[in-house]
């Protein structure tokens, strides 16, 4: 079992009285790409509704599931990872669609799910900008919802020549994945922001 | 920020509190566990249990005692709520939140563990609300909102703001109000003239002369009235807005550090800068013209009314219509500058994006992409620009002529009561005047609501500041205390949010004169204790005490004074070296100055310098080194001969023989004065007699150099760490 605390690295150095060769070596240990498969894991998912990992005679409890290319490849190169403030790298998925089975894929998509969140705007019911700021009212794939945006500012960006992502006064994000599959009065009232 | 939602009642009966039990917190948690918005679930804390409900039903509740960790999880774009129980090995997520109350999640999370662990202490957020909790609107960065806090407050603001201007104000409005009875006798005296003298032939020449004579005058008078009046305005308006700037600047002053970190970088520059301006442009614009305004109207259509009741309401006839027009198409302008004011702003990034990486843009050779790409941004700039302008240049003068298009009818009228004798011609002339004079002012007006509104949310962020309390303040009675330099720590808390601790129980004495080093990873509150020290921030629990005083007693100016610091970051003001020295102490002779900069090693640097201590520094002054900088900073901290020293990374990121220099520097200034010193390098601290190694919010080693390396414990390793580092360096070079 490996424990996760703060305290390890100190600990562990004060046994091993500092040395150089220990930090090369952890310094190479993360040059080191580690890919997880069905082959050398397994994931299981725990009681508090998270997931746990085992490779070999490594155990984690509990692990943090990141995309690494959120936007542009959402299921390709997942980076699993320590649960605590470092956060250290334990393993990459490199295909999540084939390279795990299906029910670790479910499970790692729950924590993704869990973890992400940007509501796709799928309508907009309207836009109303008063003073500086806009007010939207939206139907998203996670229901209705409203929000409001700065006018000025970098409140909404294009990730690609069709693909809008906003950010709304609270930090939270939302998406357009396609500006053209939007109706010519929900583009009209986009209209300010393109 | 609001910690404590009024909870529903259906759910507060289902809570069934014990007779003891109160409700502490509770915050909605808007994401389901489907992912899906929600706006009826809570998280609620008593003083005795977490409980989490979504509708109408309680989802997840625990005694708090059984809970050995209750923390807020920050994810992307979202956070959930985590708990592990003591009897459990697992941790598990309760509920899930988006950033609108991620931070209240936080802070109850915080509020909850407290209560867990018997310390009555309620969390409270400093934090603002982004929008209004009332209306929903976004706050312009104030605590109340200015659509909810209601006109009549807002009114009354600015009333305070002009109430010591009251005697200018009955002045100036006297004077408005005289000039607009003039120009509106200026019609009546034609009339008389046109009547008697033109329209039957009875006039001379003379009476012509007479008549333009008397205009004249009039005219005149009139416009002497108006400069006058203007003038007024300006002044007041300049000085209203010097006023609040003053105002503005000894409040921000007053406020601790920790009101302006909250604040984005520039926020407070544009309060100062841009909203006093705003309330200037008011007063000089809309309050002067808004006076004479409503006068004139008045005054103009109750002699219209008087002189001829339908041709008045046909001359009105097509206001409505312009308003229509100019209130439909107001969006649409506001949508067109709000575009062009967005692609300016484009072309103003682009453009410092590209000289501030000029270096990185010509050796990748990437000039003809980047130029290209600034080419269409400034091509679709003008384009819009041209659109916009096209429009302006015709919708104002279509509005102008549809408002006067009145006038043509009341030709037509008058003309035929005129022909049938019923009005004279004075009459017809002196009521078109009248209709003329009143197109004016209506058309100002419809941007009158625009103003107000503008001018009420720059009042509302000036009065944000104004309104502010100062946390820490001099006491009544605050003591002057002359420090001798004992200062000791008990048991003090301290946190930048009260929901995430930086210091936790510190107990330190320190006896005068001592120099105490303080060591720890980046980021474990060293910086924090010095803050402490030097009363930025108030502690949240705990006193610390200088020479048995508690420093929340002593009067602050004075103690500051009695301070000196180093910091790692020199910051030097735009003046001179001598004015810069003297800083701390504006009548220190020359001599003195030298002494100082001798004991700094400044003073040979300075000497070399070609206008020595009369050198500029500053944007476009002369450039020192990091080094250099340092040593003036010390010099400027000698001169004030401290009693309570505080280093903070005085000497990192210089070569060795400025360290060298500097460390010299320090050892002089250090002797015999209480001093605390944070440092990278560990060098650096050789000269301290204890060192206090900070580690998990707390003092986790404390003694001197080599007591702690006999310890072995975290100091050694960092010393160790370093050698070892130096060895590496040393192989390599």
């Amino acid at each position: 079992m490996k424990k996760n605390d703060n305290n390890k690295l100190i600990d562990n150095t004060a046994e091993d009285e500092f040395n150089l060769e220990k930090m090369e070596k952890e310094t190479e240990e993360m040059l080191k790409l580690r890919f997880l498969t069905k082959e050398n894991s397994v994931f299981a998912r725990t009681e508090g509704g998270f997931v746990s990992l085992k490779i070999g005679d490594e155990f984690y409890k509990r692990v943090l599931v990141y995309r690494v290319f959120p936007f542009t490849n959402p299921e390709g190169y997942i980076s699993i990872r320590e649960p605590d403030e470092k956060a250290k790298e334990i393993g990459i998925i490199k295909d999540l669609r084939n390279d795990v089975t299906k029910e670790t894929r479910e499970m790692l998509e729950e924590q993704m799910r869990l973890r992400y969140f940007t509501p796709v705007i799928e309508k907009i019911i309207d836009i109303k900008d008063e003073y500086g700021f806009a007010y939207f009212d939206v139907v998203t794939d996670h229901g209705p919802c409203r929000f409001t945006i700065h006018m000025g500012g970098s409140s909404v960006v294009y990730l690609s020549d069709t693909r809008l992502m906003i950010t709304d006064l609270d930090g939270n994000r939302f998406e357009i994945p396609d500006i053209t599959h939007l109706s010519a009065h929900e583009l009209r009232k986009l209209d300010l922001f393109l | 920020m609001e910690l404590l939602f009024q909870v529903p009642n259906g759910i507060k009966s289902k809570l069934q509190l014990m007779p003891s039990e109160e409700i502490r917190y509770c915050i909605p948690h808007d994401i389901g566990k489907d992912g899906t918005f929600r706006e009826s679930g809570y998280v609620i804390v008593t003083t005795n249990r977490l409980i989490v409900t979504d509708e109408q039903e309680i989802t997840f509740q625990r005694e708090l005692a059984l809970l050995e960790k209750i923390k807020c999880e920050p994810q992307i774009n979202c956070g959930i709520l985590i708990i592990k129980e003591y009897e459990q090995e697992y941790e598990k997520h309760i509920a899930r939140f988006s950033m609108h109350h991620l931070i209240r999640a936080s802070f109850l999370a915080k509020g909850a563990e407290l209560l867990r662990d018997n310390k009555n202490k309620q969390v409270v957020s400093r934090e603002r609300e982004k929008s209004c909790l009332k209306c929903g609107r976004a706050l312009p960065g104030t605590s109340k909102c200015p659509k909810c806090d209601g006109k009549a407050v807002t009114a009354g603001k600015l009333w305070r703001l002009l109430k010591a201007y009251k005697m200018q104000l009955i002045l100036i409005s006297l004077v408005a109000m005289a000039s607009s009875a003039l120009s509106l006798y200026i019609p009546q005296f034609q009339k008389i003239f046109i009547d008697t003298k033109l329209a039957d032939k009875s006039g001379s020449t003379r009476d012509v002369i007479i008549f333009i004579t008397v205009m004249l005058t009039l005219t005149l008078f009139l416009i002497l009235l108006q400069v006058l009046k203007n003038w007024w305005f300006v002044s007041l308006g300049a000085r209203l807005s010097m006023d609040i700037r003053r105002k503005m600047y000894q409040k921000i002053q007053e406020l601790t550090l920790s009101f302006i970190q909250d604040k984005r970088p520039g926020e407070l520059m544009n309060r100062v800068a841009y909203d006093t301006g705003m309330i200037q442009r008011f007063v000089q614009e809309c309050l002067g013209h808004m006076f004479s305004s409503i006068v004139t109207m008045v005054g103009a259509v109750t002699i219209m009314l008087s002189l001829n009741v339908t041709m008045t309401l046909i001359s009105i006839v097509f206001l409505p219509i312009v308003f229509m027009i100019s209130s439909a198409f107001r969006k649409n302008v506001r949508r067109r500058f709000h575009l062009q004011w967005v692609k300016s702003d484009k072309i103003n990034s682009s453009l410092q994006d590209v000289i501030s990486g000029m270096r990185i843009v010509k050796s990748f050779g990437k000039e003809q992409s980047e130029s290209d790409k600034f080419n269409r941004l400034t091509n679709e700039f003008a384009a819009i620009q041209q659109k916009n302008e096209k429009f302006w240049a015709s919708f104002y003068p279509l509005l102008t002529f549809i408002m006067s298009m009145g006038i043509y009818f009341v030709y037509y009228f008058g003309g035929r009561n005129v022909l049938g004798g019923t009005m004279t011609i004075g009459t017809l002339v002196q009521f078109n005047a009248y209709a003329w004079t009143l197109y004016g002012p209506l058309g100002w007006m419809t941007h009158l609501p625009r103003m107000i509104t503008q001018m009420v949310t720059s009042l509302e962020r000036i009065y944000d500041v104004l309104d502010e309390e100062p946390l820490i303040m001099n006491k009544e009675n605050a003591i002057k205390h002359e420090i001798q330099g004992e200062v000791e720590f008990k048991n003090v808390h301290f946190g930048y949010k009260s929901y995430e601790p930086v210091l936790e129980d510190i107990n330190l004495k320190v006896k005068k004169g001592e120099m105490i080093g303080l060591v720890g990873a980046s980021g474990t509150g060293k910086s924090t204790m010095i803050n402490l020290i030097m009363h930025l921030y108030e502690v949240d629990d705990g006193e610390i005490l200088v020479d048995g005083i508690n420093i929340n007693d002593m009067d602050i100016e004075g103690y500051h004074s009695q301070l000196g610091v180093v910091l790692q970051e020199t910051f030097l003001f735009t003046g001179t070296i001598l004015n810069n020295i003297r800083f701390a102490k504006p009548d220190a002779t020359e001599e003195e100055v030298i002494r100082a900069a001798k004991m700094a090693n400044a003073h040979d640097f300075i000497c070399k310098t070609p206008d020595g201590y009369n050198t500029y520094l500053g944007e476009r002054g002369y450039n020192l080194s990091g080094g250099e900088r340092q040593r003036i900073a010390i010099a400027r901290a000698i001169l004030n001969d401290p009693k309570l020293l505080i280093l903070d990374e005085a000497t990192s990121s210089l070569d060795t023989e400025s360290e060298y220099l500097i460390q010299k520097a320090l050892e002089r200034l250090t002797a015999g004065r209480t001093t605390f010193a944070i440092a990278h390098r560990l060098s650096t601290l050789r000269g301290a007699d204890r060192l206090v190694v900070i580690d998990g919010h707390r003092i986790a080693e404390i003694g001197t150099h080599n007591e702690l390396l006999e310890k072995k414990g975290i100091y050694y390793n960092l010393v160790m760490a370093q050698l070892d580092m130096q060895k590496m360096n040393s192989e390599t070079s």
